[in-house]
């Protein structure tokens, strides 16, 4: 079987399964995640229906508390669905000390993973920035069709998801 | 219902679109490609310049029994102890806990790869969204769940399982029952840990002991039951488990490095806990 075809099924039967009908109140932001989480679930990653969302000014961090379990292997993936906007992820312990072992970043939806010296609470921090100020869409990320307006004009404020898997 | 239902078909529409496109299919390749910055070496957790989200995710016993496959191998089927369908009345805060409990005794009984003992608990968490007036959300998530059992596709009864609590706690906090919603968690996480403490304590390890560092949950789980309101709060149900939790927290909270008899501690205190809504009570 072509491997291309075959991925990209597996992603399909993936993502439908992780935003489909289990899970009915995927937004857009979370949808990004979980397109970025799609490659990892065929390594064996299980990902997580639950998650974290919310609205945040462009470049203000976002500090987020959760437990891990030494032993088992981690990725967060974060993910805007903002036009144009960018977002980071990584993986700090209590005491602050980035632990990190692999990241990237790829315009609406960025990764971190992380394999735990101890079982305890760790700190993920998400970034999501938008570098124009003010003059919304470009003419590119409209479209054939000029919005109505005040349609597609940024409003000040990024959405962000966060979603992780485990191994 | 129509809200969810848009934004499903939106998102469900940019997926297939995505796949179409093969733009999904590159993400692999870019995580090799596109490294992200390097992140600083070290923040200051006092002084962080930005915001502190407030909502937990509470890990699911799997999470836990993962960890626990790989250093041990526990005999799972000993610990399903599915407790008869007991009646307790119809209040809301124990049927919540119960449902927790029992998503947790369906990820045990996943562990053990017992397909009877799924497609029971599978009706079981079926008739217990009917008393909490939830059937209609719950019910593909029990078909699946019972259907992936048959077909011994055991991720895919992890995802349900999980998917289930998930969609019973975000269906509560739609109808503003976020109390509710928390505790499906805490019973969940009450019977993951005694499951987890009782085969610790069967065969103990320094290892094995450390996943039960978790002071983080407990702290969030103690506040959650102090900042409830309403006639649930006073029960003496609810007291016992608040009691339980403030035992749990004096015996993990106190450092990293839990002995043996900590272990069976927190294994009868959670079981003490368990059985004000779940297991039976022992005869006096």
């Amino acid at each position: 079987m072509n491997p291309r075809p075959r991925t990209a099924a597996i992603a399909c039967a993936v993502l439908l399964a992780l935003g489909g009908v289990a899970y009915a109140f995927v937004n857009e932001a979370i949808s990004m995640a979980l397109e970025a989480a799609t490659p990892y679930v065929e390594q064996g990653f299980e990902v997580r229906e639950d998650n974290w969302s919310g609205e945040v000014e462009p470049g203000k961090p976002l500090l987020i508390r959760h437990q891990l379990f030494r032993g088992n292997e981690y990725w967060f993936w974060a993910g805007t669905s903002w036009p144009g906007a960018t977002v980071k992820v990584d993986i700090f312990d209590n005491e602050g000390n980035s632990v990190g072992l692999e990241s990237f970043a790829k315009g609406s939806f960025a990764g971190a993973r992380a394999l735990p010296q101890k079982t305890a609470t760790y700190f993920i921090r998400v970034v999501a920035s938008y570098e124009k100020s003010g003059k919304g869409l470009t003419k590119a990320e409209r479209g054939a069709n000029d919005p109505v307006e005040g349609v597609g004009e940024f409003s000040g404020v990024l959405d962000w998801g966060l979603v992780y898997g485990y191994r | 219902m129509v809200e969810m239902s848009q934004t499903l078909s939106a998102a469900l529409r940019r997926l297939v679109v995505a796949v179409s496109l093969g733009v999904i299919v590159p993400v692999a390749v870019v995580a090799q490609d596109a490294e992200a910055p390097a992140a600083p070496e070290r923040i200051d957790l006092t002084n962080f310049p930005g915001e502190l989200v407030d909502k937990v995710v509470v890990p699911i016993p799997a999470e836990i029994f993962a960890v626990l496959d790989k250093l041990d191998e526990p005999d799972w089927n000993s610990g399903i102890q599915l407790p008869t369908a007991n009646d307790r009345g119809g209040e809301r805060s124990l049927l919540a806990l119960t449902f927790g409990s029992l998503v947790a005794e369906g990820f045990i009984a996943v562990q053990a790869k017992n397909a009877e003992e799924i497609e029971t608990i599978g009706k079981r968490v079926l008739d217990l969204s009917e008393s909490l007036g939830l059937a209609p959300s719950v019910r593909p998530h029990s078909l699946a769940i019972i259907e992936a059992s048959k077909n011994r596709d055991w991720a895919k009864v992890r995802d349900e399982l999980d998917a289930t609590q998930q969609t019973v706690r975000t269906t509560m906090e739609k109808l503003r029952d976020t109390e509710l919603s928390g505790l499906v968690s805490l019973g969940g996480w009450v019977r993951g840990t005694n499951v987890v403490t009782s085969f610790i304590s069967g065969s103990y390890s320094e290892d094995k002991a450390e996943l039960l560092n978790q002071p983080g949950l407990i702290a969030h789980f103690r506040e959650m039951i102090s900042t409830m309101r309403g006639p649930a709060a006073s029960t003496p149900a609810i007291r016992a488990i608040a009691t339980g939790l403030a035992r749990l927290e004096a015996i993990i909270g106190e450092s990293g490095n839990l002995a043996e008899e900590d272990i069976n501690q927190l294994r009868d205190i959670s079981r003490a806990m368990l059985e004000e809504f779940y297991f039976a009570k022992p005869a006096p």
